[in-house]
C-alpha cells in the first residue's frame, strides 16, 4: 500500500523538484553567458585601466621608460601647489561654467522658436543639430581661419565698423573667450534638440487649461513649461558638465600650447603627451578629474535630482 | 550594512585587488633598467630587415623611398619606412610609448628639442661605436650639426633634416624706404631699418616674432647671444636673468612697445611671403616655400649680431636620426649602415635640393642646390656662425615650451622682463630638479 503523500509532495513532487533546479541551472546559466561579456568588458576596459592609472600616479615615471620610482602622493602634492596646477583649475571653472550655462540657456530659446509652426522647421532643425555631429578637430581649424587676425572673417567685420581685430590668439583673455564661443556653437544643436524633445513631451491639455484661464505665454512658459522640463534641465546639466570639463579637440586645435585654454584635460595631455613626457604626474591629474567628476555628478544625483518635478 | 555601503566596498575592493596586480605591469620601479649599450659588433652580421620611424620632414616621403629603395639594391638590406607620426613630437611620443611593446622602430626620427628626452629614457643608443663598425665616415658631418647630440662624449644620432633661421626681407619694401639691399648686420641695424619701414608704411609691420607656438625661444636665442646672454649655461638656469639676457629681451619688448615689430598671431613666414611684414627671422625649410608664395623678390641674409657676439649667433635646429637601444645588434649594425647612406654627401645633397634643409655633410656637393635657388647659398655660408644651443631650451623636457610662454607674455604686455625672465628661470629649475638629476648619468 502506497503511503499517503504530504501537502508538499502533492504540490512539489520530486520529479517537478529536479525540473525546477534544472530549470534554475538552466537561468543561471543563461544570466551568466548574458552578464559576463558584459562584466568582463567593464573590469578589462574600465576598472582594470582606472586601477593602472590609479598605481601609476604614484610613480615618477617618464612616458615609455623602462623602470620608475615610487613616490607616493608627490605627484597629487606638486598639481595642488604648483602655479600651473592651480591656474588649471581656475580656467576649467571658466570654461565650464559658461559653456554649459550659454549652450543651455541659447539651447532652450532656440528649442522654444523650433517647437513652434514656423515655416522650413524641418530645415531648422537640422541647421540647429549639424555642428553637433561635425568633428571637432574640422571645426577648430574652420574657426581657425574665422578669428584670424589678418585675414579671417572677423577681421572684415571689425573693418567694416572701422574697428581693428583683437589678437585673438596673443590674449590669453581673449583665446579663452574664443573656444568657449566655438564650443557653445558645436555643441548648442545637443541641448537645443534635447529641450525640444522635452516640450513636446508636455501634456498640451496642461498649456491649453493655462490658456484658457488667461495665462499669457511667458506666464505658461514660467509656471508649466519650465517646471516641467526639470527632469531634460537635470539630464543636461549632467551631461554637458561632463562633456565640457573633458572637452579637449577644439581647444587644442585653436590654441596648440593651451595658452589661456589649459584645461585639466589639456594640462593632462602637455603633461603626459606633450613635451614633458610625465606619465606618473599626469596619470595624478586624470584620478583628480576622475574624483572631480565623480564628486559632481553623485551631488547633482543626490541633492539637485530632488528639486526635480516629474511629470 | 546599506546597499550603498555594499556597492562601495564593492567596487573598491576590485580597484584594490585590480592595483595589486598593476605591480606585475608597466615599468619596474626602482630598478635600473637600462638597455645594453657595450656591444661588440666585430662578430655582428647585419639584419636583414629594419624599421625606420620617420614623419618625413620637409614633406621628403618621395626622396626617403628613393633613398630606401637604392640602399636595398647596394646592401640586399630591407628598410620598412614607417609614417610614425605628423611632426617631431608626435614621433617622439609614439617612440617613447612603444618602449613598453616590442614595435618600436629601429631608427628614429629626433628633433633637436626631443631627442634628449628620449635619451634620458634611455631609448636611444649611442651611435659612435656603432658607426664605426658600420665603417662611416663621422668626420665630414658639419661639427656643430652633429654635436648637437652629443652628451657626455656620446653622440645619440646623426644629423639628417637641419636647419637654422636665417634673415628674410623684402627687397621692394627696403627700395621703398630708400634702404641698401642687403641684411642688417646688428640688431640696432634692425631697429633702424624697421624705423623707416614703419615711416613709409611698407606692411602692417616692419618685423615679425613667432607666437608661443611657433618657436620663439628658437629665434630669439640670436638675440640674446648676440648681447652676450643665454637660455643658461650648461644647465645652469641663472643666465636667463643676466643682465645680458634681460637687456636682450628689453630690446625685444621696446621693439613691439615701440610699433616697429609684432607678434604674429599667425605664421611669420606666412605673413611675410603675403607682404603683411617686411622682415622675417626664418628657418631655412621656409626659403623655398616663401620663393614660391612671395610676389617679390626676396632677400635673406646672416642673422643680425649684437653689442657683445657677431660671430657665433645662429642656432641649429631641426632633426636628427637615431637608433633604438632596444634593437638587436644585428639590427643596430644595419641601422649604422643605412644612416651613413641615408646622410652621405650625395645622398644629403639631394635631401636639400628637395627639401630646403642643409647640407650635413662638408664635402656635399651643392652647386646644382646654389644654382637653382641661390639664396640657399647664404643658408649654408651661415652654418659657420651656428651654435649648440643651450641645454635649459633645447634639452630639458619643457624647456623651450617655458621660455616661450615667458616670451609671448613680455612681448604682448607691459610684464616686468627681469620679473617675468626670473619666474621663468624658477620653472626651468624646478623641471630640471623634478625630471632630470637622477636621469642623467654623470
Amino acid at each position: 500500500m502506497k503511503a499517503a503523500l504530504t501537502p508538499s509532495e502533492v504540490q512539489d513532487p520530486p520529479a517537478q523538484k529536479a525540473a525546477r533546479h534544472r530549470r534554475g541551472v538552466r537561468e543561471w546559466a543563461t544570466f551568466l553567458a548574458f552578464l559576463a561579456p558584459n562584466v568582463l568588458l567593464i573590469l578589462a576596459f574600465i576598472y582594470y585601466p582606472l586601477a593602472s592609472n590609479i598605481y601609476y600616479s604614484m610613480l615618477d615615471w617618464r612616458l615609455g621608460a623602462a623602470s620608475a620610482d615610487f613616490v607616493g602622493l608627490k605627484n597629487y602634492l606638486t598639481l595642488f601647489t604648483s602655479p600651473t596646477g592651480l591656474d588649471m583649475w581656475r580656467v576649467t571653472l571658466i570654461f565650464t561654467i559658461s559653456t554649459v550655462v550659454i549652450s543651455m540657456a541659447i539651447g532652450l530659446l532656440l528649442a522654444l522658436v523650433l517647437n513652434r509652426n514656423i515655416p522650413g522647421r524641418t530645415f531648422a532643425r537640422t541647421a540647429v543639430f549639424s555642428p553637433y555631429v561635425l568633428s571637432g578637430v574640422g571645426v577648430g581649424m574652420v574657426w581657425n581661419f574665422i578669428f584670424d587676425p589678418q585675414i579671417g572673417l572677423l577681421s572684415h567685420v571689425f573693418a567694416f565698423f572701422g574697428a581693428n581685430s583683437p589678437d585673438w590668439y596673443l590674449d590669453k583673455n581673449l583665446a579663452l573667450v574664443m573656444v568657449i564661443v566655438v564650443y557653445i556653437w558645436k555643441n548648442l544643436g545637443y541641448c537645443a534638440v534635447v529641450y525640444l524633445a522635452g516640450l513636446q513631451s508636455i501634456p498640451k491639455d496642461l498649456l491649453e487649461a493655462a490658456a484658457i484661464d488667461h495665462a499669457g505665454p511667458v506666464r505658461r512658459f514660467f509656471t508649466i513649461s519650465f517646471p516641467l522640463l526639470g527632469p531634460t534641465t537635470f539630464f543636461l546639466i549632467i551631461t554637458t558638465i561632463l562633456s565640457s570639463m573633458q572637452a579637449f579637440d577644439i581647444l587644442r586645435i585653436m590654441t596648440p600650447t593651451g595658452h589661456g585654454t589649459n584645461t585639466i584635460v589639456f594640462e593632462l595631455f602637455l603633461q603626459g603627451f606633450g613635451v614633458y613626457q610625465r606619465a606618473g604626474y599626469s596619470a595624478a591629474i586624470s584620478v583628480v578629474l576622475f574624483l572631480a567628476l565623480f564628486i559632481i555628478t553623485t551631488v547633482q544625483m543626490r541633492f539637485v535630482e530632488r528639486k526635480v518635478h516629474y511629470a | 550594512m546599506s546597499r550603498t555601503s555594499k556597492r562601495f566596498v564593492l567596487g573598491a575592493s576590485i580597484l584594490g585587488l585590480a592595483t595589486l596586480g598593476m605591480s606585475a605591469c608597466g615599468p619596474s620601479v626602482g630598478s635600473d633598467s637600462a638597455a645594453e649599450t657595450d656591444v661588440d659588433y666585430s662578430d655582428v652580421e647585419p639584419a636583414d630587415k629594419i624599421t625606420f620611424w620617420t614623419n618625413h620632414p620637409g614633406g621628403s616621403m618621395d626622396i626617403e623611398k628613393q633613398i630606401v629603395a637604392d640602399f636595398k639594391k647596394e646592401s640586399g638590406i630591407d628598410v620598412e619606412l614607417v609614417t610614425a607620426g605628423a611632426n617631431y613630437e608626435e614621433v617622439s611620443q609614439k617612440f617613447q610609448t612603444a618602449q613598453n611593446s616590442d614595435e618600436v622602430g629601429d631608427m628614429v626620427v629626433v628633433s633637436d628639442a626631443t631627442w634628449f628626452t628620449n635619451f634620458a629614457n634611455d631609448s636611444l643608443l649611442p651611435v659612435d661605436k656603432v658607426l664605426e663598425s658600420a665603417e662611416s665616415d663621422t668626420s665630414t658631418y658639419q661639427e656643430t650639426l652633429f654635436d648637437d647630440y652629443l652628451y657626455e662624449d656620446a653622440h645619440y644620432a646623426v644629423p639628417y633634416a637641419r636647419s637654422t633661421p636665417i634673415f628674410y626681407y623684402n627687397k621692394d619694401h627696403y627700395k621703398k624706404a630708400g634702404l641698401d639691399d642687403k641684411a642688417p648686420a646688428t640688431w640696432e641695424d634692425v631697429k633702424a631699418n624697421s624705423e623707416k619701414l614703419q615711416e613709409k608704411k611698407t606692411a602692417k609691420s616692419a618685423l615679425s616674432y613667432p607666437k608661443e607656438d611657433a618657436y620663439p625661444a628658437w629665434i630669439l636665442g640670436n638675440m640674446v647671444w648676440g648681447y652676450g646672454g643665454g637660455w643658461s649655461s650648461d644647465w645652469d638656469m641663472s643666465a636667463m636673468t643676466s643682465p645680458e639676457t634681460v637687456e636682450a629681451v628689453q630690446f625685444a619688448q621696446d621693439s613691439t612697445k615701440d610699433g616697429w615689430a609684432n607678434v604674429s598671431s599667425g605664421v611669420p613666414e606666412d605673413d611675410f611671403a603675403a607682404g603683411a611684414t617686411s622682415q622675417v627671422l626664418g628657418s631655412t625649410g621656409s626659403l623655398a616655400g616663401i620663393l614660391e608664395s612671395a610676389d617679390f623678390e626676396v632677400g635673406v641674409g646672416f642673422l643680425p649680431g649684437g653689442p657683445k657676439e657677431t660671430d657665433k649667433v645662429v642656432p641649429t635646429g631641426g632633426a636628427g636620426v637615431g637608433i633604438s637601444a632596444k634593437s638587436s645588434p644585428e639590427e643596430q649594425l644595419a641601422s649604422a649602415m643605412f644612416l651613413d647612406y641615408l646622410t652621405n654627401s650625395e645622398n644629403t645633397a639631394t635631401f636639400s635640393e628637395g627639401t630646403g634643409y642643409l647640407p650635413v655633410r662638408t664635402d656635399a656637393d651643392m652647386s646644382k642646390v646654389y644654382e637653382k635657388t641661390p639664396q640657399f647659398e647664404v643658408a649654408v655660408d651661415q652654418l659657420e656662425k651656428t651654435r649648440t644651443q643651450d641645454p635649459g631650451r633645447v634639452l630639458l623636457p619643457g624647456g623651450d615650451t617655458t621660455i616661450a610662454k615667458s616670451l609671448q607674455k613680455i612681448l604682448t604686455s607691459d610684464a616686468d622682463v627681469t620679473e617675468e625672465l626670473q619666474g621663468a628661470q624658477d620653472e626651468l629649475q624646478g623641471l630640471y630638479d623634478n625630471d632630470l638629476p637622477d636621469k642623467l648619468k654623470n
